[in-house]
């Protein structure tokens, strides 16, 4: 059934000139069919890493404790202003190789490509997310702080009931952005053998050259990933709507 | 007040040569005053005399350099971090000029969240205490608005609410009808006159002089960064010797007087 379907779509997309004969190949079709999986579930475990992430570095650059918001803003600046595959390079080449040699040989090393790729890209966007929140943070007018310091809340619940919940919604537009890029940046996680759907794509088309074919394939699904990643954005935007309250 | 006599009940604040300087500024010059159970102090004067910050000093949200203040059994001059100040806010409560509800939250949950995360009180009973509360400020239609859709003296009748849902045995009152329009004044002023009148212990700094001399057990005239003068609203209104509280009162009445007139 399912061989017949394929070999249909094969024979059709021929005649338009396309060469998409790699489908009836279950070897060739299995790797690619996982590498868009990977790539999924790359873009889901990252995206909630990211976010973690960068609420606990705004919370630490808006801390006003020095041992918080000093590394938290070096790590910021180092992160940002550097290119991720250079970072994913030197995490998954350097450190990686520095913690096997540590722990006595690459097989006790627990770590994986795709938990570099993951805490590299995470972490990079979770850079950006955090001072789309920091600005949102800071926005918040300091006679609304006083108020919850004067009702007996703490630092941490300022935070996490009033500058958090301001901040999200002033920052919510910045971190749909930084999601759409995240998606994109996962591609990277090609460069490590971690086998996502650029990695797949490559391992097909160097045989096959089919470059066209699965180029337009990786472009209408990262396409189709980010319209979703912006639409629940907006989606959430007019969620978290507040009426009355101009952000 | 009038059920027991002003002397016998207890002291519930008392600032003691309190001073103050916001960096080279110097704001409170000495400020002495007690406040008693039950008792309604108002707190007059013109701008930058240093009002507010003696209502800030008593919950903490500033720190004197000098002088002591203790409410009930707490020593708040001893008080050093933010942490130790926090059972001291739990018992007061603070209404501002600019209401600074949390614009993010519904007027239900405004009033329930201080109760619910920091008492700990039941949500169920959070929220029935703060309709009750709502009821009694008659804003009970407007429990799932949000403070954006208020008008100014709607959200400061929410404020009062939240500010008394955590019991408070103190309630501090900053200017609270100074953003308001004349037209909604009254309302403010209605709510305040009402939990006065039930024996709510509050300090008001306020420029409404007819109110302050209506509800007030003691009015306290501030310049400078000193109580220039105290006593009972006669005295101090009608009685004073001092002209410059003479021309303050004064000059400010004709407008009091139009505010009056909402009422």
């Amino acid at each position: 059934m399912l061989d017949s379907i394929l070999a249909g779509f094969v024979t059709y997309t021929k005649s338009l000139g396309f060469n998409f004969g790699f489908l009836t190949s279950v070897y060739e079709r299995t790797i690619w069919i996982d590498g868009i999986s990977m790539t999924l579930i790359l873009i889901a475990v990252t995206i909630p890493v990211s976010l973690v992430g960068g609420g606990l570095l705004a919370a630490a650059l808006t801390s006003g404790r020095k041992y918080l918001s000093v590394p938290a803003r070096v790590f910021v600046e180092l992160t940002r202003n550097t290119p991720t595959l250079v970072q994913l390079m030197c995490a998954f080449l350097v450190v990686n190789m520095l913690i096997s040699k540590a722990l006595g040989g690459a097989q006790y090393n627990p770590f994986s490509p795709f938990f570099w790729v993951v805490a590299v890209v995470g972490l990079h966007i979770a850079a950006f997310h955090a001072e789309a929140l920091r600005a949102g943070i800071e926005s918040v007018p300091s006679a609304t702080l006083e108020a919850a310091r004067a009702i007996g809340f703490n630092r941490l619940q300022i935070l996490w009931f009033v500058e958090f919940p301001l901040a999200l919604r002033a920052a919510l537009p910045a971190i749909v952005n930084n999601l759409v890029n995240l998606a994109k940046l996962t591609t990277v996680g090609s460069a490590i053998a971690v086998g996502e759907v650029t990695y797949a794509s490559i391992m097909i088309w160097s045989q096959r050259d089919n470059v066209i074919e699965l180029m337009i394939v990786i472009l209408l699904l990262f396409s189709l990933i980010n319209l979703l990643i912006a639409r629940t954005g907006r989606w959430l935007e007019n969620k978290l709507k507040v009426p009355g309250l101009g952000i | 007040m009038t059920e027991s006599k002003r002397e016998e009940r207890a002291i519930l604040v008392k600032m003691e040569d309190v001073h103050l300087a916001f960096g080279q500024t110097q704001v409170l010059k000495g400020i002495d005053l007690e406040v008693r159970k039950g008792d309604a102090v108002s707190i007059i004067g013109p701008s930058g005399s240093g009002k507010s910050t003696i209502l800030r000093c008593i919950n903490g949200l500033v720190t004197p350099q000098r002088g002591s203040i203790t409410v009930g059994q707490t020593a708040v001059h001893e008080l050093k971090s933010e942490a130790e100040r926090i059972p001291l806010r739990k018992r007061i409560g603070i209404v501002f000029q600019q209401y600074n509800l949390f614009p993010h939250l519904s007027v239900l949950e405004n009033i329930v969240i201080a109760p619910v995360r920091i008492q700990g009180v039941g949500r169920p009973e959070a929220e029935r205490h703060a309709r009750e509360l709502l009821a009694r400020v008659r804003l009970s239609d407007k429990e799932h608005a949000y403070p954006g859709e208020l008008s100014g003296g709607q959200q400061q009748r929410v404020a009062i609410a939240r500010a008394l849902a955590m019991r408070p045995e103190l309630v501090l009152f900053d200017e609270v009808t100074s953003a308001l329009d004349p037209e909604t004044v009254g309302e403010v002023l209605a709510v305040i006159r009402e939990l006065v009148a039930d024996g709510l212990t509050s300090i008001l700094v306020t420029h409404e002089m007819r109110f302050a001399e209506e509800i007030s057990d003691e009015v306290l005239f501030t310049e400078g960064g000193r109580i220039v003068e105290r006593g009972s609203p006669a005295s101090l209104f009608h009685n004073s010797s001092n002209p410059r509280i003479h021309s303050f009162i004064n000059g400010l009445g004709s407008g009091a007087k139009t505010r009056e007139s909402a009422l």
